[in-house]
């Protein structure tokens, strides 16, 4: 049983050539003085080309900080994070989809912004709208759909911007879990079909085994790097099959301790 | 289908027909009651005043006047939104002119612009050509919604709008045209509106105040209907002031708002 989600040491260093995204000593200190306040602390985390990483937590365990340090929407206060090639794509808890745009020009809007011609822009989002399930909604307004094709929007939006790196920050935190576990096949899906690497943020610890590659856990106040497992269960995952539920329990043991550890202070 | 379509004009036309209805039952009424001047004249029902604006426009008096106030509206107008959209912009972009501008256009858009008049007809109105202090007027009138409705517009845009304009590296005119202007075209659209109801009155102000011995449009109608006691001319002036205003807004800028809010799914559709 152990050999399907070995416990692995808190900071793992890959080979050099393996990682695509290196984070050294990321320390995220938001205001000054007395009001300081210390989001992330000293996180050290190295991700490979196509893996897909889910970063876990409760709220206030600066996750989200981390994932927004990555995409470059905000500077580190110490430390590094290096990227190997291009500007990650981004994918938000609410869709963020510009709603005086159809689902079609906001699939193409991140190839519009980059100067991709009419004829690849038409080609391309055809195939990521069929590669989402929207192909019949091309011409409908974000309004008009439900929550679940909103993110799949968002989801061949981000696709769109041709990034090697998706991140993702709780983007079906929102949905109804029946919504959600049809996102979870689609997304384990895409992710294999495209081989993109994957950061993806939750505090929701089924969807992250379920999901990844390797599940980072961080603990609040402030934020930090507290354990990691390898999920090796084989794809695709079902959300209540036996590994699944037994790695995630294991987890939720170890954020609960944590949890008993902060309500201390 | 003729039939459907003439049913679903008179289902949206009827609660403004029935408003209109009441407003010319009361105003019947006071002539009925017999309501008069104090120099004894009876005062013109409606029928007086319809018939007035049939007069007006026989001895070919209100159609051009009605020309040149629509021509002056227009220029007034798009001054005002190009004045107002420079300023909105440059506020917009430059905090330390939101602190100062931002306060003093909201002084400038409660001062009746009606002040300017004075002002205006002694620097700018040279010589019988009023046409630059009737501008000047109206921009002073209207410029300040414009602007106010482009900073509103611009600090409700969603702070996501900004995450995600930058997580896509969109920059410069393209972060402007993508983001930042389509974001912030409903508020703009709403303070042309208000500009417009602003610039209205404006022009009727200037027009009414700044005589001149040309041809001076529908307020220059009105005081003339004052100086001769006309009072059937002084009510046709006010019916055809009121119809344009009541036009422009409904044929004009409502159906632009509601056009852009509904493609947003901000009204039912």
């Amino acid at each position: 049983m152990n050999i399907a989600f070995a416990p692995r040491p808190a900071v793992l260093t890959l080979e050099a050539d393996d990682a695509f995204v290196t984070l050294q000593g990321v320390t995220k200190v938001f205001g000054h003085g007395k009001r300081a306040m210390t989001a992330l602390e000293n996180v050290s985390l190295e991700i490979a080309r196509g893996e897909f990483v889910c970063v876990l937590g409760a709220s206030g365990c600066g996750k989200s900080t981390l994932l927004s340090l990555i995409a470059g929407l905000d500077k580190v206060t110490a430390g590094s994070i290096e990227i190997a090639d291009g500007r990650p794509a981004v994918m938000f808890q609410e869709p963020a989809l510009l709603p005086w745009l159809t689902v079609r020009r906001n699939v193409e809007l991140p190839m519009r912004l980059h100067n991709v011609d009419q004829d690849q822009r038409n080609q391309t989002a055809n195939r990521l709208l069929a590669m989402v399930g929207l192909v019949d909604f091309a011409d409908h307004r974000p309004h008009q759909l439900s929550g679940g094709m909103r993110q799949r929007c968002a989801l061949a939006r981000a696709l769109a911007q041709d990034s090697e790196l998706l991140l993702m920050d709780e983007p079906f935190a929102a949905l109804d879990a029946l919504t959600r576990d049809s996102l979870h096949d689609d997304l384990n899906r895409i992710w294999q079909e495209t081989g993109k690497t994957i950061l993806f943020v939750t505090h929701n610890v089924r969807e992250a085994v379920r999901l990844g590659d390797r599940v980072v856990l961080m603990t609040p106040r402030p934020g930090r790097v507290a354990q990691m497992w390898d999920v090796e269960i084989t794809r695709p995952r079902e959300l209540d099959s036996f590994e699944v539920s037994g790695l995630a329990h294991e987890i939720t043991a170890r954020l609960r301790a944590g949890a008993v550890g902060n309500g201390a202070e | 289908m003729e039939r459907n379509k003439l049913r679903r004009i008179l289902r949206a036309a009827w609660p403004r027909i029935v408003a209109i209805g009441i407003l010319l039952g009361i105003w019947q009424l006071l002539v009925i009651v017999g309501v008069q001047s104090p120099g004894g004249e009876p005062l013109p029902g409606p029928g007086d005043a319809i018939g007035e604006i049939g007069y007006l426009i026989h001895t070919d008096v209100l159609v051009p006047a009605l020309v040149q106030t629509l021509e002056r509206a227009a220029v007034g107008y798009v001054l005002a939104l190009v004045l107002g959209t420079l300023i909105g912009l440059a506020v917009v972009r430059v905090p330390v002119l939101r602190a100062g501008v931002g306060s003093l256009l909201a002084g400038l858009q409660s001062l009746p612009s009606v002040v300017w008049v004075p002002i205006a007809t002694l620097f700018l109105a040279i010589g019988g050509q009023i046409e630059n202090a009737v501008y000047f007027v109206v921009i002073m009138g209207a410029f300040p919604s414009i602007a106010m409705g482009l900073m509103s517009a611009y600090d409700n845009i969603p702070p996501l709008t900004f995450s995600l304009a930058r997580s896509m590296g969109a920059s410069g005119p393209r972060y402007y045209r993508h983001f930042i202007f389509s974001a912030a075209l409903p508020g703009y659209v709403a303070g042309m509106k208000q500009a417009w109801a602003f610039s209205w009155r404006s022009l009727m102000a200037a027009e009414l105040i700044i005589g001149s011995t040309a041809n001076s449009g529908l307020g220059q109608i009105l005081d003339n209907g004052r100086s001769l006691g006309d009072l059937p001319e002084m009510f046709a002036a006010v019916l055809t002031i009121l119809v344009v205003g009541i036009a422009v807004n409904d044929l004009v800028f409502a159906p632009l708002e509601r056009g852009l809010l509904r493609r947003r799914g901000l009204v039912p559709a």
